[in-house]
This record gives structure tokens, sequence and C-alpha cells, in this order.
């Protein structure tokens, strides 16, 4: 009975086809005799229900501080200053939203743009100088490209408070400072390391036979890069584009260091300075904070493939 | 990949990004250590090179010393316990139930969220009166453990760390995941056929097999605890009377809320030397964990 691995039963089928005619009636895939009341069974059928309703718990206390935020944003202000903080609201109320939203209160719109008119540009631009780099290093040697390599990627360890001081003194005699530039720029310059590694993974191992063939045909190096080779990338593109885009979305530090005044105050900088304003206001906090969050809550839902692969890959800073 | 070529190829791919990441991280990161020697303010062109005058002065300053045992503490309890429960969790979901892929989205949900916004979460779940931790102690009769999380000396350090290491949590999580996939299915059913217990298998077989993926999450969250500023920061300012304020806080408090920009900046040399270390760890290790990379 132990030693060979006992059958698992099938009570998969391939979903939206057809149960098979023979099985039609029969509820449950009948195991082999003696197997299903065996002791080996039961055991190990109780070892999964004591599994799973341990990770359900630790779930349910995992998720309670999504679920807190969920259910405060929507209550009305009544409402919460009644004492309900953590029960589900008897109406789901859009006013925390407005208010947050309102450019005479929270003027969350203005730093969402903010955040947008950063975000987007910073991450196309270190996706791009990463392809660039990732392609000079993945498909040509020369002397010390290894070593290059390790300068580069090192970069993704630094931690930023090294660069803190001297970005902000150098953003301030370029007349950057206070600007969403100094930060696209900072974002642009941090995100290299990040991209150069994934991109120089991807194209070692682009078969060079496709290169070969391009250069026998004549096609010189630079059409080959944009003509053969770009046009390959996109799968590696969209993991760096979900990276790069929830890791400069979600900052804070630098554009906390690198800029002042409400005009270019971005969206987590935004949030914390609400938080200053809305002291007792967790309605308008938890709105504000699902607001911030929702693109990365998008590229969450419909891109976690890229984005996980992403985290394994380079494996990325926290 | 034999063949050399001519070097103004691969530099005229190069040299753009090059030029970007030279001029706004190394020479950044390179100033920082030059600053490190001086007594600049933050503003205006004139300071005086104090050679080590800072780093004299650093290791006799009291705010200093409790800044690197805070960060010490956070840094032990980083690599145990983000990294054991995010390996447990991986390895108890391994499987390929529909239910488990479900539970995994769920548990690297926080990964997608800003440290600021957990933060302010955090906040409310430790609010003395109203927090839903102290009204859960309360309920099962627990009331003398209820305080005032943030604001107790004793306990503010790990209330911070707790919010901290339930993202970090989903991201070692996510990695393990990856590197269990790497473990071949034939060597785990070997070892059951010779008999051994799920234990067994897991010490003697996969844990080793593990071993890429776990310089991987250690060195991430050795690094990721030595740097995190914004989610302490949100929470306590590194407060109570100090008692959460870690080196990365230290840094920016001197340097950007007292403008001692000299002596911040030979804060942050420190903690850049800190991560040096780890970082060559990491290399060191992580010849064997290229197939994670692949």
């Amino acid at each position: 009975m132990t030693s060979a691995p006992a059958p698992i039963p099938d009570r998969q089928c391939p979903r939206g086809a057809p149960l098979p005619p023979r099985r039609r009636g029969s509820r449950r895939h009948r195991p082999a005799e003696g197997e299903r009341f065996s002791r080996a069974h039961w055991r190990r059928l109780l070892g999964t229900a004591l599994l799973y309703f341990v990770l359900t718990i630790m779930l349910i206390l995992f998720m309670t501080p999504v679920y807190g935020a969920i259910v405060t944003a929507f209550k009305s202000q009544a409402e919460v200053s009644a004492g309900g903080y953590w029960t589900i609201p008897t109406r789901f109320a859009a006013e925390n939203f407005e208010r947050v939203l309102d450019p005479e209160d929270g003027n969350l719109g203005l730093y969402l743009q903010n955040s947008l008119l950063l975000t987007i540009p910073a991450s196309l631009f270190s996706i791009a100088l990463g392809t660039l780099a990732g392609y000079g290093l993945g498909k040509y040697s020369f002397k010390g490209d290894g070593l290059l390599f390790i300068l580069i990627v090192a970069g993704m360890f630094l931690p930023p408070q090294i660069a803190l001081i001297p970005v902000f003194r150098l953003m301030n005699d370029i007349g950057l400072y206070d600007t969403l530039w100094a930060v696209i720029i900072i974002h642009t310059a941090f995100g290299i390391p990040i991209c150069t590694l994934v991109m120089r993974n991807f194209f070692q191992v682009v078969p060079n036979a496709l290169r070969e063939a391009a250069l026998i045909d004549g096609a010189n190096e630079y059409s080959i890069f944009f003509r053969i080779m770009l046009p390959l990338t996109l799968p590696a593109l969209a993991v760096l584009a979900t990276l790069q885009f929830t890791w400069i979305w979600n900052d804070f530090l630098w554009p906390f260091i690198l800029t002042q005044r409400a005009e270019s105050r971005t969206v987590m900088v935004g949030i914390l300075n609400l938080t200053g304003q809305y002291t007792v206001d967790w309605g308008g906090q938890a709105a504000a904070s699902l607001i911030g969050s929702l693109p990365t809550l998008f590229i969450f839902v419909f891109f976690q493939r890229y984005f996980i692969r992403g985290l394994t890959l380079g494996a990325v800073k926290g | 990949m034999i063949r050399r070529h001519p070097w103004i190829i691969p530099a005229s791919f190069l040299a753009l990004p090059i030029l970007v990441y030279f001029t706004f991280v190394i020479l950044p990161t390179l100033n920082s250590l030059y600053y490190s020697f001086t007594d600049w303010v933050g503003y205006g062109a004139d300071f005086n090179f104090v050679g080590l005058a800072n780093f004299e002065k650093i290791f006799t300053d009291r705010l200093f010393s409790n800044a690197i045992k805070n960060t010490a503490i956070w840094f032990l309890l980083a690599i145990f316990a983000p990294t054991l429960l995010g390996l447990t969790l991986a390895l108890a979901l391994q499987g390929k139930r529909k239910i488990n892929t479900l539970y995994k989205s769920l548990f690297y949900l926080p990964i997608c969220l800003s440290p600021i916004i957990i933060g302010i979460i955090w906040v409310w779940l430790y609010s003395p009166k109203l927090g839903i931790v102290n009204i859960f102690l309360r309920s099962v009769g627990l009331d003398q453990f209820a305080t005032a999380w943030l604001a107790n000396p004793n306990t503010a350090l790990f209330a911070v760390f707790v919010a901290w290491a339930w993202q970090q949590t989903g991201l070692n999580m996510v990695i393990f995941l990856a590197g269990l996939t790497s473990v071949p299915t034939p060597l785990v059913e070997a070892a059951k056929v010779d008999g051994a217990n799920y234990w067994q298998t897991l010490i003697k077989v996969i844990i080793p097999m593990l071993r890429p993926a776990t310089v991987v999450v250690l060195a991430l969250t050795a690094i990721s605890a030595l740097k995190s500023f914004e989610i302490i920061w949100v929470m306590t300012m590194g407060g109570p009377f100090n008692k959460s304020d870690t080196l990365a806080v230290f840094m920016y408090s001197e340097s950007f809320r007292k403008f001692k920009m000299g002596y911040g900046s030979s804060a942050a040399v420190i903690l850049f030397l800190m991560t040096l270390v780890i970082i060559m760890f990491y290399f060191r290790f992580a010849a064997r964990a290229e197939e994670l990379y692949d």
C-alpha cells in the first residue's frame, strides 16, 4: 500500500469540454477499491484540511489591513465617527473620494497627474537606456565587459541614501530642483541597472544565427538592432514596464527630497501630506490610499504574470 | 560570441546609458564620500574640508549608536521573520491546486502597494482605542497587552517592523516559489520512493536545492532592511524618543531636518559600506544562483 505512490484520482476535466459520456451520472470519480477508506487516505485528507485551515487563518490576518482600508474608504464620515471603523459600511458613500479629489480640498487629482507625468517618461527612458546597454553587453564581447556589467548591476543594490545629498545639490545647481524633471532623471538613472540586467539576459539567449543571417544579407549593426532584435524584445519590455511603473509610482523618497511646491508634488508625497491635514479623518486617508494604489493594483490584477516574472528575474529592489 | 568586435559598435550602444548612469548614480555616490569630509550645511557654496572630524564625531554621537542598535535589531528580525514565513508559505502553496493561485495572489498583493500607503493603513491598525489590534486583544480578554503600539517606546520599532515584514514576506514567497519550480520533481519522487517522509525530503532535498533562491532572498531582504526609510518615517518618524530611529532615518534627519549635510553624508557612507558588505556576499554566492536568472 505504501511502497508505490497511490494514484491520485483525477477529478479535473478540461474547462468547457463536455464530460465523457460514460462518466455522466456518476457524481465522483471512484478510487480503486479499498483505497478510499484506508487510514493513509484519511490522514492525507486531514493533513490537507488542516493546512488550508491554517493558511486561511493566516490569510485573514494578512488581509485585515486591506479590508480595513476598503471599508473605511467607502464609509460616510457620520458612520465612521459613530465608531464603526472595522464594520462593513451600511451604505456605500462616495463622499471621501469626492473630498480628496476636490481641488479646494485634497487636490489629489493634480498629484495623480504629476505622478503619471513622472512615472511614464521615467519608465520609458530607463527601459530604453537599459535596452541599449543590455544589447551592448549581451550581444557583443569586448575588453572589460564583465567588469562593466557588474558595475552597472551593482547599482541595483545601492541604497538611495548614498546619493541623496549630492543629487539634491546637483539638481539645485542645474536649476531642476522642485521640477518633475529632477525626479524623472533620477529614476531613469537608478532604473538603468535592473533594465540592463533583464535586457542583457534576454539578448544573450536570442540566437546569434539571427544576427549572422542578417549580416550576410548586408544589414548593418543598427538596422539589426532596430528591425530584428527590438521586435523580439516585447515580452521582456512588458516585464520591465510593469516593474518600473510600480516601483517609480510607489516611490516616495526621491520626490520628497527633490520637490517642494504642490505643483510638482507626486501622489505618494501628496497622500502623506493629506494625513497631516486629515489627522482623524480615516475615511479621507483611506480613500486617498485606495486612489493612489489603483494604477499598481491594475498592474497587479491584469499583468501579474509579467510583474512576478520581473520580481524573480532581476530579483529587484524592495 | 567568441568573435570580438571593433569596440566602436558596442560603445555606440553603451555610451548614452553609461553617461546617464555615471552622472546621476556613480558620481553622486563618490560625491557623498567627498561631502562626508566637509561641514556643508545644505545651501550656499562655501564649506570647509574637515577631514575625518565627522566620523570622529559620529562614533561618539549617542543618537548614532542608538540608530545602529535599532538598525541591528531590525536587520536581525528581517533576516529571519519574513524569510522563514515566505519560505513556509511558498512550500505550503507550491502545488497546482486552483485555490493556491488565489491564496498566492492575495499573499503577494502587498508587494504592489507603496510603503507610504502600508504605513498609513498600519497606523490605524495600531491606534490605541480604535485600532483592530487592541480591539482584538480586548475582545479575547488580553486587555493588559493592549497598548499604544507606536507611541510606546518598547513596542514602536517592532510594530513598524511587522508592517514592513507584511510586504517583504510576499516578495520572499514569490522568489522562493520561483526557486521551487527549479527543484526537479524526479529528485523529490526518488526520495519518496526511498521511504523518506515529508520532513526528511524537505530538509535533505528541497532546502538544499533552494540555495540559489535563498541567497537572493537573504541579500534582497538584508539590503531592503538597511535602506528602509519610508515606512518608518510615515509611522513614527523615528520616535518615540528615537526608539525606532534606524540609520536611514538618522541620515535623513541629520541632513534634511538639521541641515548638517556633511555629517549626514558620513552616516550615508557608513550605510553604504554596510550595504557593500552584503553586495560582496551576494556576488560571492550568486554564481550558484545564476540559474534563477535564466
